[in-house]
């Protein structure tokens, strides 16, 4: 089932175009990597998908409802950002209060707490988010991110703060949503990173999209095993292509 | 008002800033009451703070808070709620504190030791100041990506509403002396929420001498009650629109 689609999307900023009439499928059971270099549009896809960022043209619908109609269809999305955004001032537990309260509804199957147990939060229950250090605000981020059991989580750079075991821990959570026929959509730089994670790899560039392909499609294609060298082999063949 | 305006309301609430803003208000109004033996005087004085740091001080002080609260903002716009509740959220949490606080600090000790129709004014006028100094804030802050920038702006309304305006407002009466000026005059009135604000409590006390031309065109104009209903109608007005197109700037902008 298709989640989320994007249709002929473009953004512009001033005169640059950020986005340039992308088109997209998302589907359940989905790992999705979204690469490519800085200022290839990534991060305002994602918000784009969040509402945060109106389009210009074109529609994005999640579960067949155009998000521009209700903001109902985010209370089955967790969002990780790439920087942490929380209130200085804000205690941690308060946090988790204020969105409980807002969201309203518990979800169906519970909170999902396995991050938040593992990431120890409620030994920062007290403290405020201000006095966190930039690696734990990312695990109150990622544990928020997961603790509504939402069919879609989306990562932007969520490995860049955290440390090597809070990583792995993040890997598996997201492996076992992926299992869960959940829609996972990620970014990142760090190639060996997604290896483990990702099913499919869409490579974004200058606001278009490059390649949209299934890792098992570009292990045949490239006869590669790591993720780095499928992605700079196909790279090369593009340019190859194009010249 | 919805559940989730309330709760991001209540949330702003919790800010120190809004406390020490009460605070200053409560010192001069209770200060000066009890300092002062003739509250005839205090209420002219009280009607210096009302509208000259009053508007000053609730600009500012929304302006810093809207930009201090810009990840709270965003973490709130990633939640299935719509962006009209978040500023309507915001803009309650504001004005209801600044109000609040005003009711607090300087209405209480009015209505106690000077219990006038004076006093009822000066109180009215002083809360839809609190809201209309909020709602520009607003109006400005959510056009503005940079916050030097904004309180700059919002310096220059405050400069322009208070001082400015009414020098401008003689200076062309000095000019023009020999047309018909008053009608343009009398209408001129209405684009200064400060200037309406001070005709409608000066209306009410002896101290005539500081209605100003425009005010005493006003007054003949449409009487002391008449004019009354008309001041705080074209405030409340004032009070509204500018929220209104910072809601729709909000609801259209990138975040």
């Amino acid at each position: 089932m298709s989640l989320i689609s994007i249709k002929n999307v473009s953004k512009k900023f001033g005169k640059q175009t950020v986005l340039d009439n992308i088109s997209l499928d998302f589907k359940d059971g989905n790992s999705i990597a979204l690469i490519g270099p800085n200022g290839s549009g990534k991060t305002t896809l994602i918000k784009a998908i969040l509402g945060l960022v109106l389009p210009d043209s074109g529609q994005i619908l999640v579960k067949n409802q155009t998000i521009s109609e209700s903001p109902q269809y985010r209370e089955i999305i967790g969002y990780m950002p790439q920087l942490s955004l929380f209130p200085q001032n804000m205690k941690v537990q308060e946090l988790f209060a204020l969105i409980e309260n807002i969201r309203k509804e518990k979800p169906k199957n519970g909170y999902d707490v396995s991050l938040y147990q593992d990431f120890e939060i409620a030994k920062m229950r007290y403290k405020a988010l201000g006095t966190l250090s930039g690696g734990m605000k990312q695990q109150v981020s990622a544990a928020l991110a997961f603790y509504f059991s939402p069919e879609i989580i989306i990562l932007d750079e969520p490995t860049a703060g955290l440390d090597p075991l809070s990583n792995e821990i993040l890997k598996r959570k997201i492996n076992t949503a992926q299992q869960d026929e959940r829609l996972v959509l990620t970014t990142s730089h760090i190639l060996s990173d997604l290896d483990e994670i990702c099913s499919h790899v869409i490579y974004l560039m200058e606001g278009k999209v490059l390649f949209n392909k299934s890792i098992d499609e570009m292990r045949s294609q490239t006869k590669e095993n790591r993720l780095n060298k499928m992605v700079a082999q196909l790279l090369n063949s593009k340019q190859h292509e194009q010249n | 008002m919805n559940k989730i305006s309330f709760t991001i309301a209540l949330d702003l609430l919790k800010n120190k800033a809004i406390l020490i803003f009460g605070f200053i208000l409560a010192f001069l109004g209770w200060g000066m009451f009890l300092l002062e033996s003739q509250p005839e005087k205090t209420i002219l004085a009280l009607l210096q703070v009302t509208l000259i740091i009053l508007p000053l001080v609730t600009g500012i002080f929304a302006t810093v808070y809207y930009y201090n609260s810009r990840e709270f903002i965003h973490l709130l716009l990633i939640q299935p709620i719509r962006r009209s509740s978040v500023i309507r959220g915001i803009f309650i949490g504001l004005a209801g504190g600044f109000v609040f606080s005003f009711l607090v600090g300087i209405g209480l000790p009015l209505l106690l030791f000077y219990p006038t129709l004076a006093s009822l004014y000066l109180i009215i006028a002083g809360l839809l100041l609190c809201i209309i100094f909020t709602g520009i804030a607003l109006w400005v802050s959510t056009h503005q990506q940079d916050k030097a920038r904004s309180m700059g702006i919002i310096l220059l309304f405050w400069v322009f509403f208070t001082f400015v305006y009414e020098g401008i407002q003689l200076l062309i009466m000095y000019q023009l002396a020999e047309y018909p000026i008053e009608q343009p005059m009398l209408w001129s009135v209405f684009f200064n929420p400060v200037s309406i604000a001070r005709i409608l409590v000066v209306m009410q006390t002896e101290a005539a001498a500081l209605l100003g031309l425009s005010g005493a065109i006003f007054q003949d104009f449409f009487g002391s009650l008449k004019g009354s209903l008309i001041a705080i109608g074209v405030m409340v007005v004032w009070a509204v629109v500018p929220y209104f197109l910072s809601r729709f700037k909000f609801i259209k902008r990138d975040f």
